[in-house]
């Protein structure tokens, strides 16, 4: 059994598949392919495969990670060319390698978005008094119900650049198997403030990282 | 760009992947190099009409043809129309987001009655006139139907330019051909339609008129512009030929069918008197083996199901059943593809073809009793015997199975209440029975569910002159069998009867009723196949507003002598046969399957030769 680690981009239509349909939809790729898929050795035989995070309904991505495992090895390009030939519009396998990190050691994921307004100097300000605040509360719904969660500490501004007709962010928020923030919950906490109107655009994932800031492969 | 505004607003619909298209399997072709757009359109929810198999064949088959161009359009669900109407967003196509009125065809396929309303209502979405009158005399925007309900296309005729009888692998193609060399020339949309009347199997509603007696029926039919006095529905000769798609759309999002499926046959020989589809999609046809086994691989290959289903009317009636599902078995259980079997029956149901489906299928066990008593089986000419039942049961349940579903109709033609016991009676036998077997299921109890459904007489079936019980009718008669069931081992359920009492009020209707269906529509029906939206109130409200007594179509007997809204449209079995198999039914003699001996429906005479 061969363990294999494709990073892939979701992009246009591709962005409005559900999590639950892209399961349903890798599984149809992968058959299409006609890869050496390996199978669970269960009473219910089916092909193993994961994705390390979910993405949200609507976000782009650049680094989807989907890991699988095959009969037999053969070169990782042509892993990489047999699916890209059977994906989805949208969909496409950017690297096939060996997967060197578990799932686990994922700490954190890179989001761009695009806030686009009337007035950006004022909504560039917006910004500024919100990331300025001790602490930054948002109502967080979780399995238990609703629950108030501070994410101040945990948002991590890369870059914040103005336009004529938009401000464009790029954050980091905690991802994997503790914590995942989702940066809507950033967009609704600066809405929420009642300052200039804006609509958050072209919302993509733009990178997911472990510890010391180490991109996850 | 209309693309850019329905993205906009789509993450507020539910199951947004419905309404983006970009599936694997959907065809994009550059517009520019096209010269004929057909929108197929399915009068409902993206869900149900994803799974429709006609659609998979005809749009595969337009899109053969490297100048037309084939799209998929469906009914958006209520959250997202209300989304489109708020935002201007007219109703589009799926490959290339367009909006629908500006394609050369709009066509629907009409597989229900009770998506009459949905076509109104998509017609109004996309902003193209509800009544073919309305519409631009230039040349486009054709509003074509086909499908099993436009055997009486009559409750539609005001809304269509053109109804397409039968099978439209090659009347689709002929009409698309015409159309473009036609506006080649020049030529206008009736100047079109009077030339497409000749084509074979099209049917141009404006040009036949209708005279009524004062007692309501039909006096005569008045045939103008020269259209044929007579359409007779498009039939495939060779079906083993026949185009079929070696790809689907494969959607996203879970659809009700989601499966590969190959037509293994059409037709039935079994002539079951009520139903419809056994009778207007004569002659009985099939395929071979090979072509089947080579159509499930190609498919399954190119769209990447792990399931294949055998689509026909009755699969086991398939001459080569037996080396047909070893082949295929063969090649579904090595490339572990599930294999599924529905509209098995139950007569020719032998042990070593349950083995072989054992191996796939782990769901229940469904039999189409129809008729609880043997005397109103052969009325129906349901030719299923209770001793064939029971056997079918025995070795259902010596192998492992412990529960059945049994289908019955309420309000057959010459019912009484004896017949209503009888469903009871039969389900109580099939419990003895369980009981009874020495190596049934250990440790299970046996659980028979019945399904109840009220009879709806319908055209070009033997029972086409039947009435429909009333109301009281079938009131009294769902009431008795639930005070004659008396054991939880036994579910009874039922389908809602005004559903079916507005089905067949549809079914039988005459162009009288496209007002009714228009006012209906108004007051805001859709939707109607959905319990959830079904109003049959506001039905009732735009029968009453439209002059309409619904008894007349529901309720009365149509004579024999009495000309039919669909009398004008030839689907190869005749009015003579019709009579004949009514006569027979109400002595309760039945009449055996065809492979058995003809029995002179008129279908061969198209043929031209014997069916078998």
């Amino acid at each position: 059994m061969i363990r294999v680690r494709a990073t892939f981009e979701k992009c246009g239509r591709a962005k409005y598949i559900s999590h639950l349909d892209l399961n349903r939809c890798m599984l149809r790729t992968f058959r299409r392919s006609g890869l050496p898929i390996w199978y669970t050795e269960g009473f219910n035989p089916h092909p193993y495969y994961s994705f390390a995070l979910a993405l949200s309904l609507g976000f782009e991505s650049s680094c989807e990670i989907l890991d699988f495992n095959l009969n037999e090895d053969m070169p990782n390009e042509e892993i990489k060319d047999r699916l890209n030939a059977v994906m989805p519009e949208g969909m496409k396998i950017i690297k096939v390698a060996e997967q060197k990190q578990k799932i686990t050691a994922i700490t954190e994921a890179e989001y761009s978005f695009s806030l686009s307004a009337a007035d950006t100097d004022r909504l560039l300000g917006d910004i500024q008094t919100l990331l300025s605040l001790p602490e930054i509360l948002i109502e967080k719904k979780t399995k238990k119900g609703v629950k108030t969660v501070d994410i101040k500490p945990s948002v991590k501004v890369m870059s914040c650049e103005k336009t004529d007709h938009s401000v464009d962010m790029v954050i980091r928020l905690p991802a994997g198997t503790q914590t995942n923030f989702n940066p809507t919950l950033f967009i609704d906490a600066l809405r929420n403030m009642g300052g200039e109107t804006f609509e958050a655009e072209k919302i993509r994932r733009t990178g997911i990282f472990c510890e010391n800031n180490e991109i996850f492969s | 760009m209309l693309k850019d505004l329905i993205e906009k607003h789509l993450l507020e619909a539910q199951k947004p992947s419905r309404y983006i298209g970009g599936e694997v399997g959907s065809v994009i072709k550059d517009k520019s190099k096209v010269d004929v757009r057909f929108a197929f359109c399915f009068p409902d929810t993206y869900d149900i009409g994803m799974s429709h198999l006609g659609m998979k064949i005809l749009y595969s088959l337009t899109n053969e043809r490297e100048n037309y161009w084939c799209e998929r359009c469906f009914a958006p669900g209520e959250d997202f129309e209300a989304v489109m109407r708020e935002n201007n967003i007219p109703l589009y196509a799926l490959e290339s987001l367009d909006p629908i009125k500006d394609f050369d065809f709009i066509g629907f396929t009409m597989q229900y009655e009770l998506s009459y309303t949905n076509v109104l209502n998509m017609l109004d979405l996309a902003g193209i006139p509800i009544f073919a009158a309305d519409r631009t005399q230039k040349l486009t925007q054709i509003v074509v139907a086909g499908g099993p309900c436009v055997c009486n296309p009559e409750p539609l005729a005001d809304f269509f330019d053109i109804f397409i009888l039968g099978e439209g692998e090659e009347v689709n193609l002929e009409l698309m051909d015409l159309y473009a060399e036609m506006r080649k020339q020049g030529a206008s949309r009736d100047e079109f339609l009077r030339s497409a009347a000749h084509i074979e199997g099209v049917y141009v509603p404006k040009f036949y008129h209708f005279m009524y007696k004062e007692d309501g029926t039909i006096d005569r039919l008045e045939v103008s512009d020269g259209a044929p006095e007579v359409v007779h529905k498009r039939i495939i000769t060779d079906f083993d030929k026949v185009f079929y798609p070696d790809n689907f759309v494969v959607p996203f999002t879970e659809i009700v069918q989601d499966r590969a499926s190959v037509e293994v046959l059409r037709g039935c020989i079994r002539g079951c008197r009520f139903c419809q589809a056994g009778f207007i999609y004569r002659p009985f046809r099939e395929k071979h083996t090979d072509t089947i086994c080579k159509e499930v691989k190609c498919l399954c290959e190119n769209t990447g199901y792990d399931e294949v289903s055998l689509a026909s009317l009755s699969t086991s009636d398939h001459s080569e059943i037996d080396p047909m599902l070893t082949a295929l078995l063969d090649y579904t259980v090595s490339e572990r593809i599930n294999l599924s079997l529905p509209s098995l029956r139950v007569d020719n149901f032998s042990e070593s073809l349950l083995e072989k489906i054992k191996k796939v299928r782990k769901s229940g066990l469904t039999f189409a009793a129809e008729g609880g008593t043997q005397r109103l089986r052969d009325v129906i000419n349901k030719n299923v015997s209770e001793e064939e039942i029971m056997n079918t049961c025995r070795i259902a349940f010596e192998g492992g199975y412990s529960s059945v579903k049994l289908y019955f109709m309420m309000g057959l033609p010459t019912e009484t209440d004896e017949d209503i016991k009888g469903i009871a009676e039969l389900a109580n036998r099939i419990i003895d029975l369980y009981y009874s077997i020495e190596n049934r299921p250990k440790g299970r109890g046996v659980q028979i569910s019945i399904s109840c459904a009220t009879f709806v007489p319908k055209p070009f079936t033997p029972f086409q002159f039947e009435p429909q019980d009333t109301r009281e009718m079938i009131e009294h008669k769902q009431k008795l069998l639930l005070d004659t069931v008396k054991t939880k081992k036994i579910k009874v359920s039922y389908h809602n009867p005004e559903v079916s009492m507005l089905e067949v009020i549809l079914a039988k209707g005459d162009r009288r009723l496209c007002k009714a269906v228009y006012t209906a529509w108004q007051k805001g029906c859709k939707f109607d196949s959905w319990d959830e939206y079904f109003n049959f109130g506001k039905w009732t409200e735009a029968f009453a507003e439209c002059g309409i007594d619904t008894s007349f179509y529901a309720n009365r007997r149509f004579e024999y002598d009495e000309i039919m809204p669909w009398d004008h449209l030839d689907y190869y079995v005749s009015k003579e046969f019709l009579i004949r198999e009514n006569k027979t039914a109400h002595k309760s003699i039945t009449t055996p399957n065809c492979r058995l001996r003809c029995s002179g429906c008129g279908v061969n005479k198209k043929v031209g030769r014997e069916c078998f």
